[in-house]
């Protein structure tokens, strides 16, 4: 689909593509970042207690497992990735 | 007022609950009531909310995770097997978990994960929690008599629909926060669609059914919730403290009934020492509960000569609570 537009358009498109770039992209990026933290914080507190935090009551939480499948490996590396000096002087 | 008068005066008040300490009566006035309504002519269910329940017992018949059973006519009982209930359900988010992402076998961290979350304590009582909700959506009865757990159980079964409420409501936030920065990228790269967030659709869902529950157990107009004490100083004071409670959470309370008073026709006979006693003792603290509870006691049961169980006996003692029926 993207390919097929890409010919149609042909300079246009270039020209489009070229001033999302400049101006748009940054903000685009941000934005997905700003989501993906939220999505983190989001499996934190809905999931928390696979970390041993508990933070609810798990009958509902389990509901909402299935989505977080995928995620669950990168939050994890993310919420465990210690931050403090001494891994500097390591 | 009287029991009676209260359900002929509200006949829309079909959510039915009992609450007091551990072993005054929740459960014989449970039977005692829906054995009452059904013979009235309504269609009754009388369920247990209780992990550890007895209805089996007073009725003398195994219904134990068995659904709605008929007893007589109009009057079904229900026990609510909660590890039946867990089991099916982790089975089910399994499931759902090879279905979407075509796996075979559920990753081992995600496996641990479900079989420790149906580990948690909380786990069964939500779990009856949620299976309430099904039963009062499905409807079909004119009447549903909650048989509730001790009062410290109570409670927290009442502030747990509060808690996730609020809980729910807040991710709702997020997750709709969320939603709102997907659409923000979505724009800029000029695509035109983007997905449903099937999260937040699940996080409606839930709130919905917590919102259900909890609206009945706060409903002034369909829902009627007594209290059951006896003549004993500690049961009164901690029903007034639970009293307290339970009116912070909104529950209307529409009265009291007192249990277990020794027949006075016993103080003319010739009766020892030990129950002369017991009966100066009760006097004083009926006279404590009538300065207390005024207008608001509805009916005083005696105790009986026998254990409440079978039916003759749920019918005399439904007798008791309600007059001649």
């Amino acid at each position: 689909m993207a390919e097929k537009e890409k010919k149609k358009g042909g300079f246009f498109q270039s020209v489009k593509e070229f001033v999302y770039g400049v101006a748009a992209h940054d903000s685009a990026r941000f934005a997905l970042k700003t989501r993906a933290s939220m999505e983190h914080l989001f499996i934190l507190i809905t999931m928390g207690d696979m970390l041993g935090v508990p933070i609810l009551p798990p009958y509902y939480s389990l509901r909402l497992l299935p989505y977080v499948v995928p995620q669950i490996s990168t939050w994890k590396r993310r919420m465990l990735r210690e931050k403090d000096l001494t891994d500097g002087l390591a | 007022m009287s029991l009676t008068k209260i359900f002929e005066q509200y006949p829309d008040r079909r959510y039915i609950m009992f609450g007091g300490k551990g072993g005054l009566g929740k459960t014989t006035f449970s039977a005692a009531t829906s054995y009452y309504l059904a013979k009235k002519g309504k269609k009754v269910l009388v369920f247990s909310v209780d992990p550890q329940a007895s209805l089996t017992d007073i009725f003398q018949k195994d219904i134990f995770g068995k659904g709605p059973t008929e007893i007589i006519p109009n009057l079904y009982a229900q026990e609510i097997d909660a590890d039946k209930r867990v089991k099916a359900y982790q089975q089910e988010v399994r499931q759902k978990i090879l279905d979407m992402y075509g796996m075979d076998k559920i990753p081992e961290e995600i496996e641990s994960y479900i079989q420790a979350a149906a580990a948690e304590p909380a786990m069964e009582e939500s779990a009856i929690f949620d299976e309430v909700v099904d039963i009062v959506v499905r409807g079909g009865y004119d009447y549903y008599i909650y048989d509730l757990v001790p009062l410290g159980h109570a409670l927290y079964y009442l502030s747990m629909a509060s808690v996730y409420d609020a809980w729910i409501d807040k991710i709702t936030k997020l997750r709709e926060q969320m939603r709102e920065y997907d659409q923000v990228a979505a724009v800029m790269q000029r695509e035109k669609e983007l997905d449903e967030d099937a999260i937040l659709n699940e996080l409606l869902y839930i709130k919905e059914r917590i919102n259900k529950s909890s609206s009945i157990l706060t409903d002034k107009a369909k829902t009627a919730f007594f209290f059951v004490l006896t003549a004993e100083d500690m049961i009164i004071k901690d029903t007034q403290k639970a009293a307290a409670l339970f009116a912070k959470f909104d529950v209307p309370l529409s009265g009291y009934i007192i249990n277990r008073v020794l027949p006075s026709e016993l103080k003319s006979e010739n009766i020892p020492e030990y129950l002369k006693n017991r009966f100066l003792m009760q006097e004083h603290y009926l006279e404590v509960i009538k300065n207390d509870f005024g207008n608001e006691i509805l009916a005083s049961v005696p105790e009986m000569e026998r254990d409440v169980t079978g039916l003759p006996m749920i019918e005399k003692l439904a007798k008791a609570m309600f007059g001649d029926f």
